[in-house]
């Protein structure tokens, strides 16, 4: 049992170390962007003695992942002394967004962090950012614009390892239903389809009834999933795109008395599903360092911000996956508290 | 002009002051092009919310009206393929049906326009939903819509350069969408000062008996003030569409409060009669000039919430007063007489 438990610690470090070799990779593409323009790296800009970079984040809506994102931002952007940082609100719209795009530009911010409500309709915005020489680092939601960097959680090949995990704890057959977030947002397309490409790759046996929207709302994902068993009596899993609505489900298993009887999964990986998994309610997630995501961002940015690297450089955008493990009660001793959001 | 639309004009000179001053970049061309872009449409949207307020009604529902025209015209171009020049007539004339239906409820079944428009509040989102062509067609989710004639909106003129004047100042971009909201408001400021059915506003929203009794079709009135309104949230939905190349199901939420406080601001009295279309406009940039002033500053969004609603209530509260004392001016005459 020891054994085993160091095995998991030692793969999930693994991981994580992973994860940093493909950031410096990551970093070598950005810089080494195979455009027609030369690009001066190092060459700083002509700012004057004491200036200060100004950077902000603009989250699509307060939440546990964009909040943990900004503490690890401010934790790599503050000792450095030279750059302002602010979080600002989206407010769940786009027009928000927008405005809130062109008053950092018109402020003259050094480097945007985004996390857009919509790929589309973030795209206009960007491109004018990227006119004023400003840098825009997206997280998690990509946009349609090609833009400086993009670091994002690994959400198609995360979700086919919880089918796969779903299914093995299922004996690989069974009914599955599928709590969504409402559609028109990449992620969604890219956590359902990792999921039920998962299924076919490693449990085709495996039937998915029902995929229904629950609004990424842990209450909203209780009223649904009872009107999914009301139709479904039989189901042995169920996948929460995120932990909000897995952790819904849970409330609901536990009401009916089907805690162990369904295998219930989320995704994203914060304190309370992971507590969750620890009290043995909640089956698994898909775990992503969210602090470590924010930092990474972080560190791009004081490069782009900092190095004189022009935000009219990139010939392509550069693509972080994070890497994530898939946290079950198996292995989630492992996740050490400074690492939980 | 009214002492309320002075005031106002003079409040808003003193929050540009103030935050010229203060808020660092405030004073810069690429702000004023910030605020002309970004809230153009919220005074296109106060201006049509004035209608239902003059006529003593409401309309909660131009929010879902914004984005249900929105999803209509993502539809049309993305999925049917509909030239842009055949989409612009079709999307004012669905907001304005929409508007209309609103002014139905009001008129024929007699309900209350703040319950009524609550109803279409919920129907117009729920149909945008229904129709989205994000869910219908997945891979749109992805697909900017780039029909010349809709994305045409979002176009930039360089008015200081024709006039000479970028030689001397660093002269803003007038977007179209500005010149959009200038031609609504001559065109709605006309119609309420010098024709009939301007007149027969007032009058309804003084007094819906006495109108009815000098012969004024009030019905009527009061159906087209919220067919307005629904014309507007349609222009203001074009050029949000414009704007972010794409629409989205929820598209305009919330809006109808922002557009409800900039017509109070603005002076439009919520007991009904008394406004006109400066005050609204104005509004909608005044709130505009705040929220981007206090972001400059780095004051925290909920600050700049709170703020916003202290106007709000001191909006109120004046119109509450200039109110008070038009009745003791009408009323002083009379008692002298007796």
């Amino acid at each position: 049992m020891q054994e085993e438990k160091t095995n998991d610690r030692r793969n999930f470090l693994k991981t994580i170390a992973l994860g940093s070799a493909a950031v410096a990779g990551a970093g070598a593409g950005m810089f080494s962007a195979p455009g027609d323009r030369p690009i001066a790296v190092g060459m700083p800009r002509a700012r004057a003695e004491g200036t200060r970079y100004k950077t902000a984040f603009i989250q699509w809506q307060p939440h546990t992942v964009p909040a943990a994102w900004s503490k690890g931002i401010e934790e790599v952007l503050g000792p450095q002394q030279i750059v302002d940082y602010e979080l600002l609100d989206g407010q769940n719209k786009v027009e928000v967004q927008v405005s809130l795009v062109e008053t950092l530009i018109s402020q003259g911010a050094s480097v945007i962090f985004l996390q857009p409500i919509d790929s589309v309709a973030l795209a206009p915005s960007i491109a004018k950012a990227k006119r004023a020489g400003i840098s825009v680092i997206t997280l998690n939601i990509d946009a349609t614009e090609p833009h400086a960097s993009h670091v994002e959680m690994n959400h198609y090949y995360g979700a086919m390892d919880i089918a796969k995990a779903m299914g093995d704890a299922m004996g690989g057959k069974g009914k599955v239903a599928i709590l969504n977030a409402p559609p028109g947002i990449i992620i969604r397309d890219q956590r359902t389809n990792g999921f039920v490409d998962g299924l076919k790759k490693h449990h085709p046996d495996i039937q998915v009834v029902a995929d229904q929207v629950a609004d990424w709302d842990r209450k909203k994902a209780q009223d649904v999933l009872n009107t999914i068993l009301a139709a479904n009596p039989d189901l042995g899993g169920v996948y929460g795109v995120n932990d909000s609505m897995a952790l819904g489900a849970v409330d609901v298993a536990k009401e009916k008395g089907l805690l162990g009887k369904i295998a219930i999964f989320g995704n994203d990986g914060e304190t309370a599903a992971l507590e969750s998994i620890e009290a043995g309610e909640l089956t698994g997630t898909q775990y992503t360092d969210v602090y470590q995501q924010g930092r990474l961002a972080a560190a791009a940015a004081t490069v782009l911000a900092t190095g004189g690297v022009e935000a009219g450089a990139f010939a392509q955008q550069s693509r972080l996956l994070m890497p994530y493990v898939i946290a079950t009660k198996a292995n989630v001793g492992s996740i050490q508290p400074s690492q939980r959001w | 002009m009214r002492s309320a639309s002075a005031a106002l004009a003079l409040f808003f000179a003193a929050t540009i002051l103030l935050f010229s001053l203060s808020a660092p970049r405030f004073a810069s061309a690429s702000t004023v092009e910030n605020l002309m872009s970004g809230f153009s449409f919220v005074a296109i949207l106060a201006m049509g919310q004035a209608f239902p307020i003059l006529v003593r009604g409401i309309d909660l529902s131009i929010g879902a009206i914004v984005g249900l025209v929105g999803m209509i015209v993502f539809d049309l171009s993305l999925i049917l393929h509909v030239p842009g020049y055949l989409i612009l007539p079709l999307a004012l004339f669905a907001g304005a049906l929409a508007g209309a239906l609103n002014g139905v409820l009001v008129v024929h079944l007699r309900l209350q326009p703040f319950i009524a428009t609550l109803a279409t509040l919920a129907a117009y989102r729920g149909l945008t939903y229904a129709i989205s062509g994000r869910q219908l067609v997945p891979g749109l989710t992805t697909t900017p819509i780039r029909d010349p004639w809709l994305t045409g909106i979002e176009t930039y003129f360089d008015v200081g350069r024709w006039l000479g004047l970028s030689r001397l100042v660093n002269m803003p971009w007038v977007p179209l969408s500005f010149v959009i909201m200038l031609a609504v408001f001559a065109v709605l400021q006309v119609l309420l000062t010098s024709t009939r059915f301007g007149r027969d506003i007032y009058a309804t929203g003084g007094n819906h008996e006495a109108a009815r009794l000098a012969g004024i079709r009030v019905n009527g009135v009061i159906i087209t003030a919220y067919a307005l309104a629904g014309l507007c949230a349609a222009i203001a939905a074009l050029i949000m569409v414009a704007r972010f190349t794409t629409a989205t199901e929820a598209l305009g939420a919330g809006m109808e409060l922002t557009a409800i406080a900039a017509a109070v601001i603005g002076g439009v009295s919520l007991a009904g009669g008394v406004g006109a279309m400066f005050g609204p406009a104005l509004g909608a940039f005044l709130l505009g000039a705040i929220l981007i002033g206090l972001t400059l500053q780095g004051v925290p969004q909920f600050v700049q919430q709170i703020i916003t609603g202290a106007i709000l209530l001191a909006a109120v509260g004046y119109d509450r007063l200039l109110s008070v004392r038009r009745q003791r001016r009408l009323s002083a005459p009379s008692t002298a007489a007796t």
